[in-house]
């Protein structure tokens, strides 16, 4: 039989009980869907209104729409194979709206498409090419979750995304059967009867399964909150995060019951994937639990039976969970929100964090340090001070200003702007942005250090502020409006990226990694090692150690390579660039770091790159909290870095510095070496500009 | 168990001083104020024993008016309300008048407790709590690390020299210098900022005590301040040499018996 001549049978017309059982059963379907559907839509609707919520921008929600939900974009990109099952049975579903429509249309003598007609025809053709996509693509789906079983779906299996996936099955089954057998014939009524009965038992099983995101996601992903990682502001006195069930707003209630349960967010955990036990769809699925039991105006704390504090503070908020998310929840402003509530309330007892907030409560930075020490450093590395006249506000930050490591970098991309010839200048005070405190949910703290440095940029009239971190750049940027105007604000990647043609290459001078190092040729190998590598890569420079050391040159070289070949000669020229979390999924830079990467040698990837790059586990304040259930992030990410073979890793966020030289300490002789690509630009300087 | 706490408002301890035209004191303007360290110990001591035995955590501060903003963070933190005694002459008095206005206050309390930290950040006399003890006649003790409600009245840690520890009974009513480090501080809250915004702070001044020959009354200063001065910069660095583990023994040494630090 050529399928192109045949058509889709439909039954013979039905006798009047037949259409009223036939009523009798939608209208049951549709009686039990709505009995189950209604409380949610109820629980939703009658949560707090959200804060600062607006519509526009439209044009953006549209596209958003479009290309996630539409085109299934996301849901492809990120789990190609599953992702493109998922979308046929997505387009099956739409090319069947019209279909549904009709069939139940036949069964009261309605029926609006033609099976022979040109449209009608055409329709049934296409409509059975994506019921057989869509079968292809359930089937694989239905093997996936029972038989690959990847842990992100749960150690439970779920018999009813089994029956699900088999009605589905069947309703495209039936539906491409339709064309194999005669109109009007009974394998054609009964063809269409467990089409109908599919769709009618299908229906009501909708709301109270994972299957509600076929009704709540398209609205989720259209109302996002705009923007990632936004956090809501806090309205009147009596809101201090999300406490009780009063504290949940209508995108959070819609979030949390749209989650699909397929465990992207999990997948991509750092906590997660290091035994911890955060688990971010928990805490979505954890809101859902709450609000099913309890209701939005419960008073009752949703930390406790349905969330975990530890697993709240175990997050370092790198986003992956947010930006995997294919129906558009937004963990961060959630995870962050119980945290708001825990800490605005005093709730959370932690050693390190209250070390952490007393240190901010009562001195200028993250770190403990006193003030003074900053001027020192500022001092002798002469920064010229800001006084309006230059374009640029060095902004230091916590690392910058008095890590000893972040000190090498921001005292690096100094030099480098010297080289430019790019005016600057630092800010005599300076208080730490509140990164940290901010995403630990410490609202009075971050609110005053906000105002503090806003009123500080504002009196000395800064206009562009650029900075080595991230989490400042983030921060300023971001969620300092909510107090304010911050001025513009560039990471140094960005704006190194922007004088890429006029930066230093390798060639242009003798210091370069393969250079013989005069005067200290007949040094041992000991003896070489305990040097500082600052003058073994400074030809001819006169300075004591002391100044060098001051001057923080490639002081990582000596930390990190003990062997002094190694670090003089390295293996390879391959830098793998890491990508901040910071820099990345919450900015959207990753070419801009490796193009300045690559004038220092060749750039390679590691597994995890780019938007799905892994988290080095300092952000969200975890830097300071210490991190002591299951293996560090650091760690575990270090050594997908080092399994590049790459020689040197290059880095863009003093956070990441930090946490990946402390987890490079104990690799010894295999350890590769770890630069900024502020580092990396200023080996290329020439003598002249070392300084 | 009423407790009050007397609690001075500091220039922050990043603080960069500059000496004042007078030559006797520092230049205010450009500083940033904070709650007195072992103050805030004292503090946390008594919101600890309020939450474990109940009462009321009275704060007690002697200061001008930029002080209200270091009450408002100890109402924050849990203090049920404050009295701030104000008085122009503050600068110029010594600690017995500052004790003589202080005590004067607190009388009119009639606390179980008076707690104080063991000397200020700025001025270091030391002085004051003892000399309130002795002015409102209740035993005192000082140095004290950890305060525990007894049936008869409290027991305190008192830390002595090297390493030593006392132990002493009390009885109630009682004056006590708390010393920094016994306990661990708790943060700060926006719920307990926004409370704060509520609870009641009543502002006294000398003259409420009554004339200059009443017993509240600050007396004359028997000490006065002539100049003050920025201490002598010194610095001295040492390379230790040797092989990294001989250099490690070496610095170890040094930290522990040189610097004392560790």
């Amino acid at each position: 039989m050529n399928f192109l001549s045949s058509t889709l049978a439909e039954p013979q017309s039905f006798q009047t009980w037949e259409k009223l059982l036939l009523l009798a059963l939608i209208l049951l379907s549709a009686a039990i869907f709505l009995r189950r559907f209604a409380p949610i839509l109820g629980r939703i609707l009658h949560s707090k209104k959200d804060p600062n919520f607006t519509l526009a921008p439209v044009g953006k929600r549209s596209w958003d729409f479009f290309w996630e939900v539409i085109c299934q974009a996301k849901v492809i990109r990120e789990r190609p194979l599953p992702g493109l099952a998922h979308a046929f049975v997505f387009w099956g579903f739409c090319a069947f709206a019209l279909v549904t429509l009709n069939h139940f249309a036949v069964g009261f003598g309605l029926g609006f498409l033609d099976p022979v007609g040109f449209f009608g025809r055409s329709y049934s053709y296409l409509a059975a090419a994506f019921a057989a996509a869509c079968a292809i693509g359930i089937f694989g789906l239905f093997v996936r979750r029972f038989f690959v079983r990847p842990r992100w779906l749960g150690r439970k299996v779920s018999y009813e995304s089994g029956f699900i996936a088999a009605l589905i099955f069947i309703l495209m089954v039936t539906y491409l059967a339709a064309f194999a057998v005669r109109s009007a014939s009974p394998a054609a009524t009964a063809l269409w009867w467990i089409h109908a009965l599919s769709i009618l038992v299908f229906l009501p099983i909708i709301p109270h399964t994972k299957h509600l995101h076929l009704v709540l996601s398209p609205a989720t992903i259209f109302l996002s909150r705009g923007g990632f990682s936004k956090i809501p502001p806090l309205v009147g006195d009596e809101d201090f995060g999300l406490v009780t069930g009063k504290d949940l707003t209508q995108l959070t209630s819609l979030q949390a019951y749209s989650c699909v349960e397929c465990g992207r967010c999990t997948e991509h955990c750092p906590a997660n994937n290091t035994g911890k036990e955060l688990n971010p769809k928990q805490i979505i699925l954890g809101l859902r639990g709450y609000l099913n039991e309890h209701g939005p105006a419960s008073e009752q704390n949703i930390i406790g039976t349905y969330n975990s504090i530890t697993a709240d503070f175990q997050c370092t908020t790198c986003g992956a969970c947010e930006y995997q998310c294919p129906v558009g929840i937004e963990h961060l402003p959630i995870i962050i929100g119980l945290r708001r509530g825990a800490v605005n309330t005093g709730m959370w007892e932690d050693e390190h964090g209250a070390k952490l907030f007393l240190a901010l409560e009562r001195g200028s930075n993250a770190l403990g340090m006193p003030a003074s020490d900053r001027d020192k450093f500022i001092q002798k590395q002469q920064f010229p001070v800001f006084d309006g006249s230059q374009e640029y506000c060095l902004w230091l930050g916590c690392m910058g200003g008095y890590d000893p490591k972040g000190r090498e970098i921001i005292a690096d991309f100094a030099r480098v702007m010297n080289y430019l010839g790019a005016s600057y200048g630092v800010l005599r005070k300076e208080k730490c942005t509140g990164d940290p405190v901010r995403r630990l949910g410490n609202d009075l703290l971050f609110q005053q250090l906000a105002e503090s440095n806003l009123e500080t940029l504002a009196q000395n009239k800064v206009k562009k502020i650029v900075t080595i971190c991230p989490h400042c750049v983030r921060t300023i940027q971001e969620d300092w409006k909510e107090f304010g105007t911050p001025p513009a604000i560039e990471h140094h990647s960005e704006f190194l990226a922007r004088f890429a043609d006029k930066l230093p290459r390798p060639n242009q001078n003798v210091r370069v990694p393969q250079v013989s190092i005069p005067g200290n040729q007949n040094l041992t190998a000991e003896q070489e090692a305990r040097v500082p590598q600052v003058s073994t890569l400074r030809p001819g420079n006169e300075n004591s150690a002391v100044e060098q050391e001051a001057s923080g040159h490639d002081f990582s070289r000596a930390e990190n390579s003990p062997n002094p070949d190694r670090a003089l000669a390295p293996a390879n020229n391959k830098i793998v660039f890491h990508d901040p979390c910071y820099l990345g999924r919450y900015r959207d830079v990753y070419e801009e770091p490796r193009a300045v990467a690559s004038l220092a040698g060749e750039v390679v990837e590691a597994p995890r790159s780019h938007q799905r790059s892994f988290c080095c586990g300092a952000g969200g304040g975890l830097v300071f909290l210490g991190e002591e259930t299951g293996d560090r992030v650091s760690h575990t990410r270090v050594n997908e870095l080092i399994a590049t073979g790459a020689s040197t890793i290059g880095t863009a966020c003093p956070f990441c510095n930090s946490m990946f030289r402390d987890a490079l300490a104990e690799k010894g002789d295999a350890a590769p070496q770890l630069l900024d690509i502020a580092q990396l630009t200023a080996r290329n300087l020439p003598p002249a500009n070392q300084q | 168990m009423k407790i009050i706490v007397c609690i001075k408002q500091v220039p922050e301890r990043d603080a960069q001083v500059r000496i004042d035209s007078s030559g006797k004191w520092i230049e205010e303007s450009d500083i940033q104020f904070a709650m007195n360290e072992s103050d805030a110990y004292a503090l946390e001591e008594a919101l600890q024993l309020k939450e474990k035995h109940g009462g009321e955590v009275v704060i007690l501060s002697a200061g001008p008016e930029r002080a209200g903003t270091t009450i408002r963070e100890a109402l924050a933190k849990g203090a049920d309300r404050a009295i701030q005694v104000e008085s122009d002459n503050l600068n110029t008095l010594d600690a017995l008048g500052v004790a003589q206005l202080l005590s004067a206050a607190a009388k009119q309390e009639s606390p179980d407790l008076v707690l104080t930290g063991l000397q200020s950040d700025d001025m270091g006399y030391g002085q004051t709590g003892v000399i309130m003890a002795e002015l409102m006649d209740l035993p005192h003790a000082s140095l004290i690390l950890n305060v525990e409600k007894t049936d008869s009245g409290i027991t305190v840690k008192r830390e002595l020299e090297e390493g030593w520890f006392q132990n002493i009974d009390l009885p109630l009513p009682a004056v006590l210098m708390i010393q920094s480090g016994g306990t661990k501080l708790r943060y700060a809250t926006l719920m307990g900022i926004k409370k704060a915004k509520t609870k009641e702070l009543s502002k006294v001044s000398a003259a409420d005590f009554g004339a200059s020959d009443a017993p509240g009354a600050p007396a004359a200063p028997a000490a006065t301040l002539e100049k003050i001065t920025q201490p002598p910069k010194q610095k001295s660095t040492q390379i230790i040499p040797g092989s990294p583990k001989e250099a490690a023994a070496t610095l170890v040494e040094k930290l522990k018996f040189e610097v004392r630090i560790i």
